[in-house]
């Protein structure tokens, strides 16, 4: 099976948010629920500080904890593509997710009293088209793809500061870090 | 309803049918004709089955970036968006895509906030009716008919007691030649604001010392030749958060070619950190310092391009000097201190400008053996008080060099819609075709530094030693959100409340609306026609209705059409071609560049028919791309190419031939000896500037706030979250950008302040309270704070709560009359009570 993930170039990212934006925009989210979000790290000291940011969605995982913990199977992998699927019908907003996932991508929303996620956009890809944050990046730093072809062309570069390690669910993303971000 | 996901996996949707609601999706989105309401699930099941349409939607704000906009509309509902995928993405042909702003559209377009309908303040009355109440009075939903008259009257009544002078337009500027403003000149004429506040000093520094009848803002490289420079120097110059869309990407293509990035700024900004090798961090309103000891550094090291020099420019020392100057007055001597004592070393800037003398030498060697290097700058670093030296400054050290005129050199403020991107505009609209109405009364004008004390005073500064009266007793505010976004708002919210009649007409209740009486809810772009946009050089936007007005809001063309009829003004005056008819001419009149470049030719193909859709007249004709296609696109273009006809590098025919091209200035050549200016800057009568770039501390710059104890130094920066004010109200970019105010760490450290901590900063003319964002990012001694928030003031304490920076600055006037919102002092304190984040504040919804 192939699994489809994202490459995130760091260097490049200028932390505008239009991934995050354009994602509550196709997601129709409302304030407080986020489905990708940029966070924003620093340190150094004047005059030589270091930022860099993070865009961070669903990593559709090779072995989600959310699916394996999900007691009704909303959550589960397609098959075709191993994206980590959620079926709103089948949840009973039981949070498990919420607590299970390191990267913390299914989100709780209190209005509908049920989880929601990245969906890698699959509505689109299956129209041929690309998940909404990758195609408006103002500055190309996010792609997707065959997650081992991505792997291939920019490294396997999924443990760097302020992720969890990469072994406890084998994420399907691939980021150029920053060297203060690297581990 | 029905489940979308599933509905995804087992159906390979079209494009087109796809619909974007995530599966229960229950949202405010606007149902035509009946304005903003929420659509329950039964309806959103219903939609979900319908086919939509994909339409360029107006992405139309002053934001200094110009990208592809689109809407998908079920039945009226706006469901989504989208940006450019007209054609397959590379560096060579970008697609034009949005920001976050322009994401977000559709939640400002069809915000709960939206204003509704006409409204008066519950205690006017005509002449005012307790005015001090403006800002915190209540609020009466009226009719069309009652808030027309209201203006009819308040017109007639201001005109027949204190005379058309007493009418205050203080849009001004690009806003001048708009709706109300043609009512106003058909009507007799009113006073109006003058003064840039964009490009700080650059327009008349650039325009006098190059002949060039521009700013300077498009003159430098186009990106194609950007990737030719060795060595870019973003002299404050952010174009990740200023010039959204393409620059930074355009910047970074450059960076892969092998051109090396310092950046000089007091922040180190995302444009620092995603492109720059090196960062310089300097004081706000000191950079000439640091040209200077920079020019010191490369004239003592024998490092000039004297040929250069002495080619191409005038003024730089006692032997090319123009006649009548004292020789003594050239730029040389001044640096070397010849005749002042003062020699401009790196020392002595470094004192100033806070950089090390070892790093401006470093910086100057490295400039100055370079080539092509080219200095862009912002205007943030001559957006201060008496801030002509600093362009000329910067100008005459790519002189010394002769970076000038090569590919991939050049120095100039190449930013806004242009950056990264200079040259002539490759497409451009015709134009709509209305003829301007002049005002009768024009010489009443008054520079945006003096306009509120002109309102309380009554006196304005007309030119040198000339003062002239005025009676101000009606504002009328549209457009430029005047009240908030113009430097003294502190003395623009006192001159509100002294007036007789304050009227405001706009989308939302802003600070301009807040603090008037009458309030008109006007239309949006995605609720009119349509309309052309232009960007960078090599695109043209063409934007359709999106959806029907909203409640009861009118186009501003409709509003003071029907006041007009009510005062007797000829309508054919002021309102002379139909919306539609403007759009044709628009359309009709587009003209595209020949791929050689030697001319233009008419970009759209019109038929008979087309003319007939969109209700003009005209004659059919030929041109690059059909109308449907323009429209269906909603874009088109221009193809380019590395080392096609159209690359672009300003000056590169008077390098070739400076005899034979002479320049337009009265010597012909690049003036650092610019006695055009000097005379120019002394008639409009606020302060001098001397022929040569010196060192005149501004005032409010670093000097200042030491000799008065202020200890920080702010800097206004174009903030994320908006486009200038524009787009502050929407919840999902409150909640990603928190308007937080930037200090040092060791600041921060020595006040006791922690990150998040509620501060106090107080100017010599207001206070605002704000989040602290402790970082290592700022040089210490400076703080920074998003330009353009909504003015919301604790009346009690006295404090602006969401931080507008216009609080914050002076209503001062110097030089060209420009704002100088970067010379600015304050102190800084830990505030005693909290302060909810912007995103949890109630939304301004009055009904």
């Amino acid at each position: 099976m192939a699994q489809l993930g994202f490459y995130y170039d760091m260097t490049i990212c200028t932390s505008c948010k239009v991934c995050q934006i354009a994602c509550s925009d196709k997601n129709d989210l409302e304030v407080g629920t986020l489905f990708r979000k940029v966070h924003n790290f620093e340190g150094g000291k004047f005059p030589k500080p270091w930022a860099y940011n993070l865009s961070m969605a669903c990593n559709h995982c090779a072995e989600p904890k959310c699916t394996k913990n999900c007691p009704t199977g909303a959550l589960y992998k397609r098959e075709k593509d191993g994206i980590v699927m959620f079926d709103e019908e089948k949840c009973i907003g039981c949070k498990l997710c919420t607590w299970s996932c390191p990267y913390g991508a299914p989100k709780y929303i209190e209005s509908k009293g049920k989880s929601g996620k990245c969906n890698f956009c699959v509505d689109l890809i299956d129209a041929g088209e690309q998940p909404a944050c990758v195609d408006a990046c103002q500055m190309r730093a996010l792609e997707f793809g065959d997650i081992e072809e991505l792997r291939k062309k920019y490294g396997n570069t999924a443990d760097i500061k302020g992720l969890p390690e990469s072994g406890i669910t084998h994420p399907s993303i691939t980021i150029t870090p920053n060297k203060e971000a690297m581990k | 309803m029905a489940n979308l996901v599933d509905k995804a996996i087992t159906h390979k949707l079209s494009r087109r049918s796809f619909l974007g609601l995530s599966a229960g999706a229950v949202a405010a989105v606007a149902l035509p004709g009946c304005g903003l309401q929420k659509v329950d699930a039964e309806k959103a099941a219903e939609l979900s089955q319908k086919e939509g349409e994909w339409i360029t939607a107006a992405c139309w704000h002053n934001c200094g970036g110009r990208c592809l906009n689109k809407a998908y509309v079920v039945d009226g509902v706006v469901l989504r968006q989208k940006t450019d995928d007209t054609h397959p993405d590379s560096p060579d042909f970008p697609q034009q895509r949005g920001c976050a702003r322009g994401r977000s559209h559709r939640k400002m377009v069809l915000g709960a906030d939206r204003l509704k309908y006409p409204m008066k303040r519950k205690n006017w009355e005509p002449g005012g009716g307790k005015k001090e109440l403006r800002g915190k009075d209540e609020w009466v939903r009226i009719t069309w008919d009652e808030a027309l008259d209201i203006m009819a009257s308040e017109l007639k009544r201001v005109k027949e007691k204190y005379g058309n002078a007493g009418f205050f337009a203080p849009a001004g500027g690009s806003g001048g030649g708009m709706e109300p403003q043609r009512l106003l000149n058909a009507y007799g004429g009113c006073t109006e604001r003058w003064g840039n506040v964009s490009w700080g000093s650059w327009p008349d520094v650039y325009s006098t010392v190059t002949g060039l009848p521009n700013n300077g803002a498009s003159s430098g490289n186009d990106r194609f030749r950007l990737r030719d420079s060795k060595l870019i120097i973003l002299w404050g110059a952010n174009p990740a958060q200023s010039s959204q869309g393409l620059p930074t990407y355009n910047y970074l293509q450059a960076k892969k070619a092998g051109a090396k990035f310092i950046v000089i700024d007091p922040l180190y900004t995302e444009s620092a950190r995603t492109l720059g090798d090196e960062w310089i961090p300097v004081r706000p309103a000191t950079d000439t310092t640091l040209l200077l000891g920079m020019a010191h550094h490369i004239i003592t090291n024998n490092l000039l391009d004297q040929k250069f020099l002495d080619n191409c420019t005038i003024g730089f020392d006692a032997d090319h000097m123009p006649e009548g100057a004292d020789p003594k007055e050239n730029f040389k001597d001044y640096v070397l201190g010849t005749y002042d004592g003062t020699p401009k070393t790196a020392e002595w800037a470094s004192k100033i400008c806070g950089v090390s003398a070892e790093i401006i030498q470093k910086f100057a060697q490295e400039y100055a053996t370079t080539k092509p290097a080219a200095i862009i700058s912002g205007g943030a670093p001559a957006r201060i008080n008496n801030g002509e030296h600093l362009p000329h400054a910067m100008m005459t050290l790519a002189y010394m060099t002769g970076n000038v005129g090569i590919p991939g050199a050049g120095v100039s403020p190449n930013m806004h819609n242009s950056a990264t991107n200079a040259g002539p505009a490759l497409v451009q609209p015709g134009g709509n075709g209305i003829p301007k109405v002049n005002n009768p009364i024009a010489q009443n004008r008054i520079n945006s530094g003096e306009m509120w004390d002109a309102v309380l005073n009554g006196q304005f500064t007309e030119s040198k030693g000339k003062k002239i009266d005025v009676n101000i007793q009606m504002i009328w505010n549209w457009f430029s959100h005047t009240l908030n976004q113009r430097a003294g708002a502190t003395r623009g919210i006192e001159a509100h409340k002294k007036v007789e009649f304050a009227v405001a007409q706009n989308l939302f209740l802003t600070t301009d609306a807040r603090y008037s009486d009458l309030v008109l809810p006007v239309t949006s772009q995605w609720e009119r026609l349509g309309g052309l946009l232009t960007g960078n050089r090599e695109i043209l936007i063409y934007h359709t209705q999106v959806i029907k007005p909203l409640f009861e809001a009118k186009s501003d063309m409709w509003i003071v059409t029907e006041i007009a009829k009510r005062l007797g003004v000829d309508t054919k005056i002021v309102n002379p071609i139909s919306e539609e008819q403007q759009l044709y001419n628009a359309i009709a009149g587009a003209k595209v560049i020949k791929a050689d470049g030697s001319d233009y030719e008419k970009l759209v193909t019109m038929t008979a028919e087309d003319i007939q859709e969109l209700g003009a007249k005209g004659t059919p004709q030929t041109g690059r791309i059909s109308y449907q296609e323009f429209k269906e696109k909603g874009i088109y273009q221009v193809p380019r190419s590395r080392g096609d006809k159209l690359e672009f590098t300003s000056f590169e025919d008077f390098l070739a031939d400076p005899v034979g091209k002479k320049l337009a200035t009265p010597s012909g050549k690049f003036e650092i000896y610019c006695d055009s200016l000097s005379k120019k800057i002394e008639k409009i009568g606020f302060s001098t500037k001397s022929p040569i770039p010196k060192y005149d501390p501004p005032l409010e710059g670093y000097e200042d706030g030491l000799k008065d104890g202020y200890n920080f130094q702010i800097v206004t920066i174009h903030y994320y979250r908006r486009s200038h004010s524009t787009l502050d109200n929407v919840p999902w970019l409150r909640e990603a950008f928190p308007q937080e105010f930037w200090m040092n760490a060791s600041d921060a450290a020595n006040l006791g302040i922690k990150n998040n901590d509620i501060v106090k900063v107080t100017s010599r003319h207001g206070t605002v309270i704000r989040p602290a964002y402790v970082t290592e990012r700022i040089m210490p001694g400076v703080v920074a704070l998003g330009e353009g928030a909504w003015v919301e003031m604790d009346e009690q304490a006295g404090v602006d709560k969401a931080g507008s920076t216009g609080i914050l600055n002076g209503h001062i006037a110097t030089g060209q009359g420009h704002s100088g919102y970067n010379s600015c002092n304050v102190k800084v304190e830990k505030y005693d009570k909290p302060l909810e984040p912007d995103v949890k504040w109630p939304q301004r919804i009055i009904f």
